[in-house]
């Protein structure tokens, strides 16, 4: 195992941060734009939900997810019946790393949309957009920034997933087992430079991934503010 | 003919409350008042971004809300061009896109109105330009042929010139003119330029703490003593409309509407033909009963006193000078020239106290 790459490991994490990524894509856009956008009651209190996955034992949100999906789980059951596992496979991998990334990926598209202006949007209404042609062709697109920053957070964040994804994946060499999982059962076996070998390949992984999303930040030039008022 | 306007509209926001009533046949209506009268919002509830109590709207004819047949058109089914005070340009579309988003809502027409929008505003050369390489000027012209590219119903414009510095505004109020009579569109016009509203409009409406509280014919109404501390307060001037005949020698002399030559001033050269609006403070119209001899004033008109109008600090003598003006004076004076109706006098104006708006 030392000095050999652990290719197979490495393309398993990154398809589960990138598969889990686009898993939380839509939810997180709709969540953040509605918070960003409306004022209703309840609100602090579903942000304050939304956020959980976050600050919660990561080990607890891998509970949550075993009792939703399950055999004997709220979805777990239908999905079954459907002949689609979820449990102990990489999809599971990919549902705890959506899991624990949606709070940063929600956050940040609630945060680049309260940055948009919302007259663009009463604005291209005007001109005979629906809301929904104005939320796509203005908002989103001026929210780019933040939505894509937002990506690429959560991704990272799914790179180093550990404790919910080994409740609900297990850790299944080749199958789960993603670059955390892999440290941690290396550690178990007392194969220290494994270990090390995979933190090496985690450190690279993220540090790259961080990278990406502080360049993107510096070279999207932010939204050009609208003229100061006189 | 494309009048019948008529506008009710109750919007209650925190400790201002609007609560207007408008019927008009003019097709452009002035909406004039200071900041803080509502206009703007008036704006917001014909554009039915309002929320508030059922509004009645029914612009030129065609019905908005009609609160009698639960009749409340969605914003984007009202085909009307706004232009608010700061543009509101896409800032992520060039200029050619932000017109062309317009241009959407035109369907068939889309062609024919992003032409003719580019035309009349002459926006061929930004076109390609991102909108925060745009000046003030250049970013209210192209707000407003976002507008006019979407084939709209009728035109709100707020403010368009009073973010523009007044150089700028004498080179885009022409555009607005021009799109003024190019086209037989309903135009709503939110000002509180009191020269603008004299020389925008057909009919105005003064607006004080959301409240109409004059209607009517521009000049009329703004002169009016129940407007003028309102409108004095804000710059009230007359408004001469006139035309570069010839221009030398530091000096233009220009020809009105009604043929009354003047000289102004020209610090720098001035286009024969060019159209000038002039201002003239009332305060430095002088009025004399007899023709006055070697006077260093460049101007001297025969005029004929029309009406005396007192007002707080003085009386408004409005005269007919083939251009009616109106000179503010003190009772003393008026006294002391035993000014009445029909009385022939000379207009004295300095060119200097003639100042080129845009």
């Amino acid at each position: 195992m030392t000095g050999e790459l652990p290719v197979g490991m490495i393309a398993l994490t990154l398809r589960v941060a990138a598969v889990a990524t686009l898993l939380a894509l839509p939810p997180a856009v709709a969540l953040g734009y509605t918070l960003a956008r409306h004022r209703f009651r309840g609100r602090s209190l579903v942000q304050a939900l939304v956020a959980l996955p976050m600050v919660l034992p990561p080990v607890a949100v891998g509970l949550g997810l075993l009792w939703l999906f399950g055999r004997r789980g709220l979805l777990g059951g239908l999905l079954e019946s459907l002949g689609i596992e979820i449990v102990f496979t990489w999809y599971a991998a990919v549902l705890a790393a959506a899991a624990v990334g949606f709070p940063l990926f929600a956050r940040a598209c609630e945060q680049a949309f309260a940055e948009v202006d919302p007259r663009y949007e009463r604005m291209a209404r005007t001109l005979g957009a629906s809301p929904l042609r104005a939320f796509a062709t203005v908002s989103l697109p001026l929210a780019r920034r933040g939505i894509v920053y937002g990506a690429l957070l959560a991704f990272a964040r799914g790179l180093g997933e550990f404790g919910a994804t080994a409740i609900v994946a297990g850790i299944v060499p080749g199958r789960t087992e993603t670059l955390a999982l892999g440290i941690w059962s290396r550690i178990q076996m007392g194969d220290d430079a494994g270990a090390r070998a995979l933190c090496a390949a985690s450190f690279t992984l993220a540090l790259a991934a961080m990278l990406v999303a502080e360049l993107w930040l510096r070279r999207e030039a932010p939204p050009v503010a609208p003229a100061a008022r006189s | 003919m494309s009048g019948d306007t008529c506008v009710r509209a109750r919007v209650a926001r925190g400790d201002f409350t609007l609560d207007v009533e408008l019927r008009t046949d003019a097709r452009v209506v002035v909406l004039f008042g200071p900041s803080g009268s509502g206009k703007s919002t008036l704006l917001e509830v014909l554009l039915g971004l309002c929320a508030g109590e059922r509004p009645s709207v029914r612009i030129a004819g065609r019905w908005l809300d009609d609160p009698e047949r639960r009749l409340s058109l969605r914003i984007e089914e009202r085909g009307l061009g706004w232009v608010p005070q700061e543009p509101l340009l896409f800032p992520h579309l060039d200029v050619a896109a932000n017109l062309r988003f317009g241009a959407r809502r035109a369907g068939a027409a889309a062609g024919r109105a992003l032409a003719e929008a580019i035309d009349v505003l002459e926006l061929g050369p930004l076109l390609a330009r991102r909108v925060d390489r745009l000046s003030g000027g250049e970013r209210s012209r192209v707000a407003l042929g976002r507008a006019l590219a979407s084939d709209p119903r009728a035109l709100l414009l707020d403010e368009p010139l009073a973010s523009l510095d007044l150089p700028l505004r004498a080179r885009v109020l022409p555009y607005l003119l021009r799109v003024r009579d190019a086209k037989d569109l309903p135009i709503f016009y939110v000002t509180h330029d009191p020269d603008e509203a004299q020389v925008v409009g057909e009919w105005v409406a003064v607006l004080d703490r959301g409240h109409v509280v004059a209607t009517g014919e521009p000049r009329a109404v703004l002169w009016s003593r129940a407007v003028l501390p309102l409108s004095e307060a804000l710059g009230l001037e007359n408004v001469i409309e006139a035309r570069v005949r010839a221009c030398g020698d530091g000096a233009a002399q220009v020809e009105t509407r009604s043929g009354v030559r003047l000289s102004v001033p020209a610090p720098a050269p001035l286009a024969e033909g060019e159209a000038l609006r002039l201002g003239l403070p009332a305060r430095d119209l002088l009025l004399a009963a007899e023709a006055p001899g070697r006077i260093s004033a460049r101007n001297v008109l025969p005029a004929r006193v029309v009406r005396l109008e007192p007002a707080d600090d003085g009386v408004l003598v409005h005269v007919d000078a083939g251009d009616a003006l109106v000179a503010k004076l003190t009772r003393d004076a008026v006294r002391a020239l035993e000014l009445a109706p029909g009385q022939p006098v000379f207009c004295v104006i300095k060119a200097q106290s003639l100042r080129r708006l845009a």
